[in-house]
């Protein structure tokens, strides 16, 4: 810069600071003159205007206190119709819900009281309920709209109470005709008075005949007293007239009055309150306003000047500093501008190449750049997405796919959506720094659909960790991905694989153990004994123990051979569930005669009952649902040593679904139980406890894990609780569809009111048989006792009150059922029946217990239908029931065709059937089968057993083909298999290929009786 | 101004004198005799002393954090529409401690000791805490008390009158006026005064039975029977309703234009009388003294037609009840706690004394 320009500058410098104070110094004469103006015209002008403003705040004060008044009244009035639109009926129910309901309106719109008056004036309060006819002089007269009164109480408490009338409520029988609130106008008012120091603006609210509605005082006149009546002896201030004032108040209007009362200058104001007949009252004292105003005028004048001062002082002190700043950075800039400009400069080129070279390698790599700018609260401000980046999701432009955050969000995959947005956020958020972003993720592309991409990202960030620029880059891994997780897939399928292999191995090899075991030990007896009965044939009596331990090895062989074939079944899932209708107490029945023996000769106590089963006839597979219960009451027999007790109970349990019944099957044994351990895996098959207590029990330990599995197939559940050397509990839950409705509930009239007598040892029997008394509408009593249930009858003859039916149970301990009827038939005569109930079979006693006066007997379990049926119908000797039993039948001169080609088989064939008085011919397989009938004479035979398995000809086929010879007396022959196949399927094929029947090897021999004896009936 | 407490003393000594002058006959209604210490002790002798609105608890930790109560009175009346203003200050400084007190304070709207008896029977059943009951008519009620009592009910009388162990009654305790006979007596005696001895009167008693209304009746006869120049010339019983009260006045001023004085004995006969006399024009001539705070009488003892009233602190009466039958509803019996009967002051008050009283009462002053 050259010597004339730098003095040229100078000069204007100067020319400028000297225009600057010239100008500021003016500013601030213009200033103090104009405050001093000002001032004293507002101090003169404000005494002027003391009257008219005053006279307008009063109004307005006045004006807006009463709108406050009214409102709050209002308000108090829409609460009350409030609370009366949610009462309901249930908290009219009683005093204790009415009260709290009170008391929760009360609190809720914070008013002194909140009451209800029924028609008989009595008030109900959330406390309290009174007679409030002559403490509410309102009542007197029928509330028929909105009332505002008020009550001078007792204690000079005034109270101001809003009521409305009621319609439609009534509470204890009474009407409930008045609601109300009782509020404290005095509070109320206290508010709106406004307090300066000592002096204060007073507010109050009078009767338009003057008389205070408040307890408070009203400036200089004291509570109580009329304000009318004191105004009349105050001095009113010229245009004031008392009269006006009056005549204001009488009519309810508004009005303004100035006068001196006690020797102070006061302003009252007054004006009435909308929707009630008092006037609110604003009073204030004029020298306080003087005094005030004042006071405020002259501070503001003072204040003014020395303001101006200070601004002027400090004004000229910055100015200076400011300027000679300004030459010292004017000078330093010009030079770092220089300077900063080439740097600039070159670093544009330099980002420009860097730019231009990451674009080059982000489209050769297929990767695509992202950038986003954010705020200091961490929010986006702008978003930048880069064109490789849009290529590879398959847009164009930025038309196609804007810069936004949303554009790439949405094309996130649902899987990821969440996952990804948390760890972009989370990245973006965290101010140290220290969350990293780098995901994998799949996008649904224009071009390709769903596709993986990789993207990581890293942040710049503020000195307080805020976020400045977030860039990233994106890669698509689409193949490399698609391909790893293929890889994994197929690894855990692998994986798999070689664990189910792993397993088959062990259970394959665990299955030859056990049945190797299994197998051999019976075998072992079996060939021992066999060989024993050789060598001593001619020990009659030792051959015949020989044998029979034969016979016991064989059918455990055989049960093992069964289970292992119905668990191979179950688990290859040819075991289908047939529902069909079953009858409950016929399946108990069955059961129960199915064990008997064996209970007996176990000596056994066995217990069956049912509690509060209506449902007796439901859809199931009775077959399987016997066999899990034989499978576990034969365990619970197997377990439980002699002198035990075995039990069964059914219950219904509440709570099915509509056309559903739930049932509990408990099955419960005093035997040895299991220990904890064992207990997990009871019903795993080939399972069997390895203690002393059991070896020597024999089992395939495949009984549970078959019942387990058939449970689970009739979609029920089994538990099991036990103990060590106390016994164990199974309980089987099913649900099954209901196929007639719930056993008759209603009332047999003949016995309705009767009494009866239930005596048996076992309680739960007593309570089921006490509860199906009642359902038929009898009243009953019941004892565990037989000496008591002696006793009861003769009280009740006593009393003249008898007993119409007696239940007892045969076996009790004190004294036996029989015993009980004989003493029982002494105190009440032959008529009433007396029913004995039992577990088991009454043959052997029954003729002594009819002697003693038995009407009829009764088998344990009994349902309610069974009693229903038995009370209803007139008793009939047992005895002449049993006489139509059958007579056996001779199978003398019958003739069989016997069919097989095993002739071990046809031996033992043979012999049972020759045994048994049949003539036989045997063929050895199905074509010779049915040669012999195409020539056989109609009535030549009488029966055909037919094995299934032969050469030439299976049973089947030689079946058919007899079936579909037209030769009348040979076609419909009885044909029964006679085979190993001894499933169900099994059975089903022989009877679609035209058998009647079907019979499994190994032969029991008196089912086969049976089923000959009917085939040929 | 007389304040009364009455000592055990003093109404011995009345009690001898009463017996004394009356050889004993037929003296069912003899002044009672407590033989509890008076509950309140003697006040300073202002209006502002008549009625206690500043009444706490005694500082006695209730057992239960809920009770019910159940209060049953004569009628329907703004007598006991005071002492119901005390028995909520009660409950409310009750439920300040987290007390909560739940009470029925419920009355027929005429006098009837039958009525009293249903709802006494019908309160038994609901299971209450405590029953109290402001005693219709003794020989009727007590019987009721006591079979309560039998089957296991806390029962307790208050307010105005009370049956106790005289009459063989078993309540546990009582509150309330525990003098109406010195009541009687005194403001006869003050009415006796300011006729000089002598002159025709009229009783105005309340209801049948009621015993506070016959233990002032009797105290009012008893003082008359001492001025041989006096006599009772009359006497009604206007069942607790001014317009009764007026009439029957109506007709004691027909029958003796010489009447000299009415004997007020409940809240309802000076208010009666009063207007009355005033129709009459014979507020001059006639001296009526009267019980209770009703704020028409009060008005009419402030212009001078009423000579003097005995004012009762119902306030308290209400108060102490609600305390004393939470002590009941613990199980307590009378004793340190509280005494078998609470007694409650009655203040005779004066023309001088009417314009402080209605502001105390009513916030009246003009």
């Amino acid at each position: 810069m050259d010597q004339s320009q730098q003095s040229i500058n100078e000069t204007q410098r100067r020319q400028t600071v000297a225009a600057a104070i010239c100008g500021g110094i003016l500013i601030a004469i213009i200033l103090l003159i104009t405050t001093v103006w000002v001032s004293t015209a507002a101090r003169t002008g404000t005494s002027q205007a003391v009257a008219q403003v005053s006279e307008f705040y009063l109004e307005e004060l006045a004006g807006r206190r009463a709108q406050v008044v009214s409102e709050e009244l209002k308000n108090n009035f829409t609460y009350m119709e409030n609370a009366l639109s949610v009462l309901d009926s249930s908290d009219l129910e009683s005093q204790d819900t009415l009260r709290r309901f009170l008391g929760k309106v009360k609190q809720l719109y914070g008013v002194n009281k909140f009451a209800l008056v029924d028609e008989n004036g009595i008030v109900y309060t959330q406390h309290s309920t009174t007679s409030g006819l002559s403490r509410y002089p309102f009542l007197a007269q029928k509330v028929t709209e909105p009332v505002i009164t008020m009550s001078s109480l007792y204690g000079a408490k005034k109270q101001v109470i809003l009521a409305i009338p009621v319609e439609g409520i009534s509470f204890e029988g009474s009407r409930i005709e008045v609601c109300f609130i009782q509020l404290n106008i005095s509070e109320m008012i206290s508010s709106l008075t406004l307090q300066t120091g000592g002096n204060e603006t007073f507010c109050n609210l009078y009767h338009r005949s003057g008389e205070s509605l408040t307890d408070n005082n009203f400036g200089y006149l004291t509570s109580g007293h009329n304000l009318l009546s004191a105004l009349r002896e105050s001095e009113l201030d010229p245009g004031y007239s008392y009269q006006q004032l009056e005549a204001d108040f009488n009519v309810g209007q508004m009005g303004q009055i100035s006068f001196r009362y006690r020797g102070g200058h006061e302003d009252l104001c007054y004006i009435p309150v909308e929707g009630t007949s008092w006037m609110l009252t604003i009073l204030i004292r004029d020298n306080v306003i003087n005094d005030q105003i004042s006071s405020i005028s002259s501070g503001m004048l003072r204040r003014s000047v020395i303001q101006i001062a200070i601004t002027l002082a400090a004004t000229l002190g910055v100015s200076i500093a400011l300027i000679a700043q300004y030459r010292r950075n004017a000078q330093t800039l010009i030079t770092r501008e220089k300077a900063d400009g080439d740097r600039i400069r070159a670093a544009y080129a330099q980002v420009e190449r860097q730019q231009t070279a990451m674009e080059m390698i982000h489209a050769a790599m297929g990767s695509g750049q992202w950038h986003m700018d954010f705020d200091e609260d961490a929010k986006m401000v702008s978003c930048t997405w880069s064109d490789v980046f849009r290529n590879m999701l398959g847009y164009e432009s930025e038309e196609d796919f804007p810069n936004l955050l949303e554009s790439w969000s949405e094309l996130l995959h649902d899987e990821d959506r969440e996952r990804v947005l948390r760890a972009y956020w989370a990245a973006v958020r965290d101010y140290t720094g220290g969350t990293a972003y780098d995901v994998e993720y799949r996008l649904f592309t224009k071009h390709a659909g769903w596709r993986w991409f990789h993207s990581a990202g890293r942040l710049s960030r503020r000195e307080d960790g805020s976020p400045i620029t977030f860039v990233g880059l994106f890669l698509d891994v689409d193949d490399s991905k698609t391909m790893a997780i293929q890889l994994e897939q197929q690894r855990l399928d692998l994986q798999d694989a070689l664990v189910a292999a792993q397993h088959a191995n062990r259970a394959k090899t665990t299955f030859l153990n056990n049945m190797s075991h299994d197998i051999r030990t019976p075998m072992n007896a079996i060939i021992g004994f066999t060989s024993l009965a050789a060598a001593h044939i001619d020990n009659t009596e030792q051959v015949q123990d020989y044998l029979a331990k034969i016979t016991t090895s064989s059918n455990h062989l055989l049960s093992l051979i069964n289970d292992v074939l119905d668990m191979s079944r179950i688990e290859s899932g040819k075991v289908k569930i047939e529902e069909k209708e079953t009858s409950l107490p016929e399946v108990m029945h069955d059961l129960k005669t199915i064990v008997q023996s064996d209970i007996a000769s176990k000596q056994l106590e066995f217990y069956i009952d049912t509690a509060d089963v209506v449902n007796e006839h439901v859809l199931c597979d009775k077959l399987r649902l016997n066999q899990v219960l034989l499978n576990l009451l034969s365990n619970a027999m197997k377990f439980t040593m002699p002198g035990g007790i075995v039990s069964v109970r059914v219950i219904q349990k509440p709570g099915a679904a509509d056309g559903w019944a739930a049932y509990d099957f408990q099955v419960k044994d005093t035997g040895i139980g299991m220990s904890q351990e064992f207990l997990a895996h009871v019903f795993d098959p080939f399972e069997r406890e390895r203690t002393s207590t059991v070896s020597g029990i024999q089992g395939t330990g495949l009984g549970m894990a078959i019942t387990k599995n058939i449970v689970d197939m009739m979609g029920g559940a089994i538990s099991v609780a036990s103990e060590e050397g106390k016994g164990s509990t199974f309980t089987v839950s099913l649900h099954f569809q209901t196929c007639s409705g719930p056993v008759r509930q209603e009332e047999i009239p003949q016995l309705k009111g009767l009494r009866a007598l239930v005596a048996d040892d076992d309680f739960n029997t007593c309570s089921s048989v006490t509860k199906m008394l009642s359902t038929i509408g009898m009243r009953s009593d019941w004892t565990t006792s037989g000496k008591e249930a002696v006793l009861r009858t003769r009280l009740a003859a006593d009393q003249g009150d008898e007993y119409a039916v007696f239940i007892i149970d045969w076996l009790m301990p004190d004294m036996n059922g029989v015993e009980v009827v004989r003493r029982i038939r002494t105190i009440i005569g032959e008529d009433k029946p007396i029913i004995i109930l039992t577990a088991y079979d009454w043959s052997d006693i029954e003729e002594e217990a009819r002697d003693a006066g038995v009407t009829a007997f009764c088998s344990k379990p009994i349902f309610l239908s069974e009693l229903r049926e038995l009370l209803e119908t007139p008793f009939i000797p047992r005895g002449q029931e049993q006489l139509s039993s059958a007579p056996d039948i001779s199978f003398a001169g019958k003739k069989i065709l016997l069919a097989e080609d095993n002739e071990l088989n046809q031996e033992i064939a043979i012999e049972i059937l020759q045994s048994s008085g049949f003539d036989l011919d045997v063929v050895d397989d199905g074509q010779t089968a049915v040669e012999r009938m195409s020539t056989a004479q109609p009535g030549q035979y009488d029966l055909i057993l037919m094995d299934i398995q032969m050469p030439i000809m299976d049973g089947y086929e030689a079946a058919q083909r007899i079936r579909a010879m037209n030769r009348p007396g040979v076609t419909d022959i009885p044909i029964i298999a006679m085979t190993a196949n001894a499933f169900d399927e099994d059975r089903r094929a022989a009877l679609d290929a035209g058998m009647n029947g079907h019979i499994a090897k190994p032969i029991d021999v008196p089912k086969l009786m049976e089923l000959l004896q009917t085939q040929l009936a | 101004m007389l304040i009364k407490t009455r000592q055990n003393l003093r109404a011995l000594a009345l009690a001898a004198l009463c017996a004394c002058s009356l050889g004993l006959s037929g003296c069912q209604a003899a002044p009672p005799v407590s033989s509890d210490p008076p509950a309140v002790q003697s006040a300073s002798g202002g209006p502002a002393d008549a009625v206690r609105f500043d009444r706490t608890l005694d500082g006695y930790s209730p057992g239960k954090k809920e009770y019910d109560f159940y209060f049953t009175y004569k009628m329907v009346h703004p007598w006991w529409d005071a002492v119901a203003l005390g028995m909520e200050d009660a409950a409310r400084q009750y439920e300040e401690l987290g007390v909560v007190v739940n009470y029925e304070y419920l009355a027929p709207t005429e006098v009837s000791a039958l009525d009293q008896l249903r709802r006494l029977r019908e309160a038994a059943e609901r299971g209450f805490d405590v029953i109290g009951v402001d005693v219709a008519d003794v020989g009727t009620v007590t019987p009721a008390i006591n079979a309560l009592l039998d089957q296991g009910q806390k029962v307790m009388t208050f307010s105005s009158s009370d049956a106790s162990a005289e009459n063989g009654c078993r309540r546990i305790a009582y509150v309330g006026n525990t003098h109406n006979y010195e009541d009687g007596a005194d403001l006869t005696r003050a009415l006796c005064e300011k006729l000089g001895g002598r002159g025709k009167v009229a009783l105005l008693v309340g209801t049948p039975g009621a015993p506070c209304h016959e233990d002032r009746a009797l105290g009012a006869r008893r003082v008359i029977g001492q001025y041989p120049d006096m006599e009772i010339v009359e006497t009604e019983y206007d069942r607790d309703t001014v317009e009764l009260a007026y009439q029957y006045t109506k007709e004691f001023l027909a029958s003796h234009p010489d009447l000299a004085g009415i004997i007020c004995c409940n809240m309802s006969n000076p208010v009666g009388a009063a207007r009355a006399v005033v129709e009459a024009g014979r507020q001059d001539q006639v001296v009526i003294v009267g019980m209770d705070h009703d704020q028409e009488a009060l008005g009419y003892l402030r212009d001078g037609v009423i000579y003097a009233l005995g004012v009762q602190d119902c306030y308290s009466i209400g108060f102490d009840t609600i305390q004393v039958a939470v002590k009941i509803a613990d199980g307590l019996l009378p004793g340190d706690l509280y005494p078998e009967k609470t007694e409650e002051i009655t203040t005779i008050i004066y023309q001088e004394d009417a314009a402080s009283m209605l502001r105390i009462l009513y916030g009246e002053i003009d």
